[in-house]
């Protein structure tokens, strides 16, 4: 069995996320060879096989070239699998090769299941396991689903090259919003997530945050509805986190958000439903109305 | 026989859901605390603009032409969020209904779109007097004829949205010497006209939002051509108007009713006394079970009789027979759900007094249930004498 | 210009979901239905576009699926669409999303549309495959995830959302196909007489067995919830008792209550 992984490479840098396809590819055992499209300056810590093309003529994002460059290595190869992980680069590349190679295409995997592949579903509260019909698959793994793996040493680079324009054009980057604090940094974070209720109810949050000598933080819906502001958004369109303690307010715990903090050394929940996701990765998930629940934690932390 | 509604009728309950949950529900309890009407004339200005306010009104006239059912269905989404704007919304319905019933062509181009677009934030109904409300046809307001012109004296009471209504539909006396009932007549009276006064706007238990005020006939001049149908004729269109009005009513307790034992119900699985959570424990579950058994016979009797109304059946034992049901239904709901909630609610931390308190009144206004049993007894007892 | 939106009726996700007989799918007793969230930034999208082209242009929506599909349809139709296509198809649920692809290139393949607008993936499924596996049968551009959208003379510009709130801009000439994100648009709530007018709409009624002409090529072979991490501890009960299990087990497991 052989996996051709394909790496990402984002602003001038290849992304850790690429040393998450070697973790996936070593759980899942066989053979695997890296594909790039990237830079000589910025090679993978992996002794294997890297298929590299030159980003500054093949783009960042053009998904025409990338496309050419990953079915020449897949004729050259021959991998049983083709992965990406599931990001804007991946779910974006993913389906042109699989449509063009007419392969199974399973996404977002967050496990490797009996027979086949375990996928979140239905808003992260069910799963369903999926499995490839077809000699070739494309698989896209979760981002954070699977460990970082940083073997070392040299990559044995094949240059490869692919010419062409490609149907659309890629104008530039726009940067994120200017970050007043840095949740990064933080030792504590506190957030808040729609089962906050309002935003009349953020303060009280804040209040936590504060006595815990923390940040606030926040999922997406709290963040779209302007209840806080972007900078202190957590999960894969805000900031990745990794405190000492992480404390998810009535956070359901959609994927987005829960790949931008499950590396928390520690993570309590509070929430009204029990089966809520978030209660997965929680050491400790409180089953109560986060409005109730806080403001008396508050008064015996405060005390 | 078939229950279920039309996709078109689905889908303006989901407009009105959707509505109602993003722009009403949040700012609900404050609307009910004070006394800035800003968003509530905000929100009336949207829900005119996305056509909420001639449900059942041609669409010559700027309506909808959504029929009864709809109308129904909107008035309990948006009453499970603000039972205020529901009711100011059902009036504003009513407003217009009665002018395209009985205006003449030119009464009805001039007045109905202006609610329907939401030019006027809305309309209101003149009928209750101080000595007159649940009889109606012992009204004292007169109108007496000078010239081309009536001059107003007398004052009604209770009026829904006065300060802020564009138009009133008023009845008065114009012939005291008719038998009761006989010598009543309906007008259109524009806000501003020189001696029609709001007096003071009453202090209300519950329904805060929407303002409840004294109307005042000073002198108050108005042209015969504000005279709506005809002259002496007034009494019978109210009396048909309110029965189109109490499932607006109806509508509206159902989805107070429902909001409160929604949330009751959804409490009682999180709340833990003795343990566990205080869902397991069979009197909960007795208040749940004959709390949502009463709100859906409620919606059934409330469907059947718009459904009768909008397919030309007759409708008044109907109506009434919802209003009584579904208002009383209501307070019983908002009555259990505090039980479930115990002191916690009691307190403005929680919705359920504000819901119980909106509740009240919809055993009271368009008609008492008490009006309602002697109009249903006597539409009853009609075919068996 | 020729404009299609594809749109997918999925559950509301508050719902509480278990597997129906076959295993693999949920199942849909006491679910109620509404328009996939990523269809409607597409559809109020597409409906803006529509706008703007004014006459001469036209937007049709196109849905797989049951009967029900219709409601969503006809949502569509009231936020704007002039007409509608709807494949009509039981077992939509049992396709894989290369299947469903095919169905919708299949009906696209010669109707020459300029842009084409989807979700950039479903609530339910997630797979976030069609609207891109549409594009390749179709052979033409396509950008995924987009939060901003400019159309002008045949040249789409759109903006990609990238992680870490970064964005991508980035441009393509028609006929192309984008799938729309959260934070596109806010789209609009059907007014009543739209709904009303929606009625006299055309929906043209297509058997999926017409146009599926593609095997599966992937099988789900189960539907279940979520296995319980080992590690978490679940706390009910009282707010009082609750407060001082958690400070004592924060004052145990971090450094951070002493």
């Amino acid at each position: 069995m052989k996996t051709l992984l394909i790496g990402e490479y984002r602003e001038g840098k290849m992304l850790d996320s690429t040393y998450e396809l070697l973790g996936f590819a070593q759980q899942f055992g066989g053979e695997s060879t890296l594909l790039l499209v990237g830079s000589e300056t910025q090679l993978p810590a992996y002794a294997g096989t890297l298929y590299l093309a030159d980003a500054a003529s093949c783009g960042e994002y053009n998904p025409d070239l990338h496309k050419k460059l990953i079915l020449e290595t897949v004729q050259k190869e021959d991998p049983d699998y083709i992965v990406f992980v599931h990001s804007s680069y991946g779910w974006d590349l993913a389906p042109r090769v699989a449509a063009t190679l007419k392969a199974a295409q399973v996404s977002e995997i967050i496990a490797i299941a009996d027979g086949g592949f375990e996928v979140a579903c239905c808003n992260a509260k069910m799963r369903r396991t999926v499995k490839p019909l077809t000699a070739k698959a494309v698989l896209t793994i979760q981002a954070g689903a699977f460990p970082v793996l940083q073997p070392g040493g040299a990559p044995a680079v094949v240059k490869i090259s692919a010419e062409g324009n490609g149907r659309l054009a890629f104008v530039g980057y726009e940067p994120t919003e200017k970050k007043d604090i840095d949740l990064a940094k933080a030792e504590v974070i506190v957030s808040a997530g729609r089962g906050v209720g309002k935003k009349d109810n953020i303060p009280v949050i804040q209040a936590l945050a504060t006595a815990l000598g923390g940040e606030l933080g926040a999922s997406r819906p709290v963040v779209d509805a302007e209840w806080v502001s972007h900078d202190h958004q957590v999960g894969t369109t805000g900031q990745t986190v990794s405190p000492k303690l992480y404390v998810a307010c009535g956070i359901s715990g959609a994927i987005q958000h829960l790949a931008g903090m499950k590396k928390s050394d520690f993570i309590l929940a509070i929430n009204k439903d029990k089966d809520a996701p978030i209660g997965e990765i929680a050491d400790v998930l409180v089953v109560a109305d986060v409005m109730q629940f806080v403001p008396a934690l508050m008064a015996k932390v405060a005390r | 026989m078939f229950l279920d509604l039309t996709e078109e009728q689905k889908l303006i309950q989901g407009t009105a859901r959707d509505f109602a949950k993003a722009e009403l529900e949040p700012v609900a309890a404050a609307l009910d605390q004070s006394d800035d009407r800003a968003p509530l004339m905000a929100n009336l200005k949207k829900l005119a603009e996305l056509g909420f306010m001639g449900l059942n009104v041609k669409e010559q006239y700027g309506g909808t032409e959504a029929g009864v059912v709809a109308f129904s269905l909107a008035i309990t989404e948006i009453a499970r969020a603000c039972a205020s704007t529901a009711v100011t919304l059902s009036v504003n319905n009513m407003v217009c209904e009665v002018i395209q019933a009985v205006g003449n062509e030119e009464q009805k181009v001039k007045y109905i779109p202006k609610i329907c677009s939401g030019e006027y934030a809305a309309g209101g109904f003149g009928l209750t007097e101080p000595g007159a409300g649940s009889d109606p046809s012992g009204m004292g307001t007169q109108a007496v004829k000078d010239g081309d012109y009536f001059v107003i004296n007398g004052s009604k009471v209770f009026i829904t949205s006065a300060p802020y209504a564009g138009v009133f539909v008023v009845w008065a006396v114009t012939d005291k010497d008719a038998p009761k009932g006989k010598g009543i007549s309906c007008f259109l009276i524009e806000g501003g006209t020189p001696g029609l006064i709001i007096g003071k706007e009453e202090k209300k238990m519950g329904q805060h939002a929407s303002a409840t005020n004294e109307l005042i006939f000073d002198n108050c001049r108005v042209p015969a051509s504000a005279m709506m149908g005809k002259l002496n004729d007034g009494f019978r269109i109210a009396v048909a108007e309110l029965t189109g009005g109490r499932i607006g009513i109806g509508s509206l307790a159902l989805g107070v009713g429902l909001a409160a034992m929604d949330y009751a119900t959804k409490y009682s699985t999180e709340r833990v006394q003795f343990g566990q959570k205080i869902s397991n424990f069979q009197a909960l579950q007795w208040m749940i079970a004959d709390g949502y058994t009463e709100l859906e016979a409620s919606r059934l009797l409330l469907m059947s009789a718009a459904w009768r109304k909008e397919n030309g059946k007759s409708f008044a034992k109907e109506a009434s027979m919802a209003k009584l049901f579904a208002t009383e239904s209501a307070n019983r709901a908002c009555y259990s759900a505090m039980q479930m909630l115990g002191g916690y609610g009691y307190t403005q931390d929680y919705p359920i007094e504000r819901f119980t308190r909106d509740a009240r009144i919809t055993a009271i206004y368009e008609g008492t249930s008490e009006i309602q049993r002697l109009i249903i007894s006597r539409e009853i007892l009609r075919n068996f004498s | 210009m020729k404009l299609l939106v594809c749109i997918k009726q999925v559950p509301d996700m508050e719902s509480r979901f278990k597997p129906d007989a076959s295993g693999i799918w949920y199942n849909e007793a006491d679910l109620a239905f509404r328009m996939n969230e990523y269809d409607e930034y597409a559809v109020e999208q597409a409906v803006q576009l529509r706008e703007k082209l004014g006459e001469g242009s036209e937007l049709t929506v196109l849905s797989i699926g049951p009967d029900r599909v219709v409601e969503a349809i006809k949502k569509a139709l009231a936020m704007g669409c002039d007409n509608a296509v709807h494949v009509q198809d039981t077992a939509a649920s049992a396709k894989d999303p290369w299947q469903i692809a095919s169905i919708i290139a299949g009906y696209a393949k010669d109707k020459s549309f300029d842009v084409i607008f989807t979700g950039m993936q479903s609530q339910d499924r997630g797979s976030a495959q069609v609207g891109v596996t549409v594009a390749e049968l179709l052979g033409v551009a396509c950008t995924t995830t987009i939060v901003g959208f400019a159309y002008d003379n045949g040249v789409i510009t759109a903006k990609r959302e990238l992680e870490g709130g970064i964005k991508g801009a980035v441009t393509l000439n028609t006929p192309a196909l984008v799938t729309c994100q959260l934070g596109l648009n806010v789209p609009r709530y059907p007014t009543l007489p739209n709904i009303m007018k929606a009625k006299k709409k055309e929906i043209t009624a297509i058997p999926a067995a017409d146009l599926t002409t593609s095997e599966s090529l992937a099988a789900t072979t189960s539907f279940h919830p979520p296995a319980k991490k080992g590690g978490g501890i679940v706390l009910e009960g009282d707010v009082g008792e609750l407060v001082d299990k958690v400070i004592a087990i924060l004052k145990d497991k971090t450094a951070v209550l002493r």
